[in-house]
């Protein structure tokens, strides 16, 4: 009992401290506040956060990544109008750090708001709550002007992993915006309807490479044996990133009718790319690819070599 | 280590208007990994951070973590 006196008189004798005239006491009573990692100092940091020095704002934003709940968040979510950018930054990195569902109460009545900065920070706060009451207002905010909000939307959404939110999905699938393309296809990872892996296959097609990349990792974890001929014609892709992902995913859909092609990806020079070969050549362990596998025994890559051999083995071992 | 021979030729310097070190503030000298940091009085009395050794890895916590921006790292020109 002695010591929840002593911890009370603590806090109240920093929290008297946050009153100085003097910018640099109330930063340190800031600083040793945040250190007591009592939730009772946060509505004192709610105070500092108001500070009339920039200095005590941004270190009561930074130390409220410390702490979680309503308050913390309903005080983070004011700071993010700060006049000075590095208060509004801060707010918005601890924002981030929320974890408790209940800290969404402040956050979702910001999530109309127009800012543009307000909103993608709000939106990357709420995020991980996964607050189901997020959903429309993320849906909402696909229509805005910024991609940043837009991108920032669909993650939301793809974190909800609800599987109404398919028609969203799909039209921020169809973005002008390449970032919120790969964010949408990233994010229909969770569903593995036939729609969200039509939505997958047409993207293979994009003339953004790196869009072309994160519609074949995704169907690595949803894809079915439909999307093999799509995959398969990805190996031409221009780029190895591209190609590499749609390696990963053949193998883990056990495409043996692309063994062959795989096989002749080996002599593309990026150790990268040689290793998904042969990982991939050993999971579908196709008798005749080992021809492929055989001039990289002793691959200068460590990482080749230890894929090939076991790929070798695996396919001596089928034989 | 070698001990650094001034507190401005070194890669880390210190404004020492900004410091608040006269208040408690110890936080660059125990962010620093390689606890070359120190805590020092001035001739006017006031206590200042400075580079006591000058050895750095340029990690940077010093810089970003004061909360009053007095310390600049001064990256060489190869890290830039
Ligand atoms: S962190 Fe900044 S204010 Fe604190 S002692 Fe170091 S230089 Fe001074
Ligand atoms: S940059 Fe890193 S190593 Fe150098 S003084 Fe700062 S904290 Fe220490």
């Amino acid at each position: 009992m002695n010591n929840l006196f002593e911890d009370f008189n603590d806090i109240e004798m920093l929290a008297e401290d946050l009153q100085s005239t003097d910018a640099g006491e109330r930063i340190m009573a800031v600083i040793e506040l945040t250190d007591t990692a009592d939730p009772e100092v946060i509505p004192h940091l709610a105070t500092a956060i108001r500070d009339q020095d920039i200095n005590v704002r941004k270190q009561a934003a930074i130390a409220l990544t410390d702490f979680d709940g309503v308050s913390t968040a309903a005080a983070l979510v004011g700071a993010l109008s700060d006049e000075h950018a590095e208060v509004r930054q801060a707010a918005a990195v601890s924002l981030t750090e929320l974890k408790d569902p209940d800290a969404g109460d402040a956050i979702i009545p910001s999530l109309g708001v127009d800012d543009e900065f307000v909103l993608v920070s709000c939106l990357a706060g709420i995020k991980e709550l996964r607050r189901a009451d997020a959903m429309g207002p993320a849906i909402e905010a696909l229509k805005h002007h910024s991609a940043s909000v837009r991108c920032e939307a669909v993650n939301v959404i793809g974190w909800l992993q609800d599987k109404t939110s398919l028609p969203a999905l799909r039209s921020a699938a169809g973005d002008n915006d390449a970032l919120v393309r790969r964010a949408a296809l990233t994010a229909l990872g969770f569903n593995k309807s036939d729609h969200a892996e039509q939505i997958l296959v047409a993207a293979l097609t994009d003339s953004d490479w790196q869009v072309r990349e994160a519609a074949a990792e995704t169907l690595t974890k949803s894809g079915s044996a439909g999307c093999v001929p799509s995959l398969i014609k990805l190996l031409e892709d221009e780029y190895w990133q591209v190609r590499l992902k749609a390696v990963r995913t053949l193998g883990k859909l056990d495409a043996r009718d692309a063994a062959t092609l795989i096989g002749e990806q080996m002599t593309v020079p990026v150790p990268n790319l040689r290793k998904e070969c042969a990982a991939a050549l050993g999971v579908l362990a196709v008798s005749d690819t080992a021809k492929f596998l055989e001039p990289y025994y002793d691959d200068n890559d460590p990482d080749v070599r230890k894929n090939v051999r076991w790929a070798l083995e695996k396919i001596a071992h089928t034989a | 280590m070698p001990l650094a021979q001034s507190s401005t030729s070194v890669p880390v310097v210190v404004n020492d208007d900004l410091c608040i070190a006269d208040k408690g503030c110890t936080v660059c000298v125990e962010v620093c990994p390689l606890d070359v940091l120190r805590i020092t009085d001035m001739a006017d009395g006031r206590k200042t951070a400075h580079m006591e050794y000058d050895e750095c890895w340029y990690c940077m916590p010093c810089e970003a973590d004061c909360p009053t921006g007095a310390v600049k790292v001064n990256l060489p020109y190869l890290l830039k």
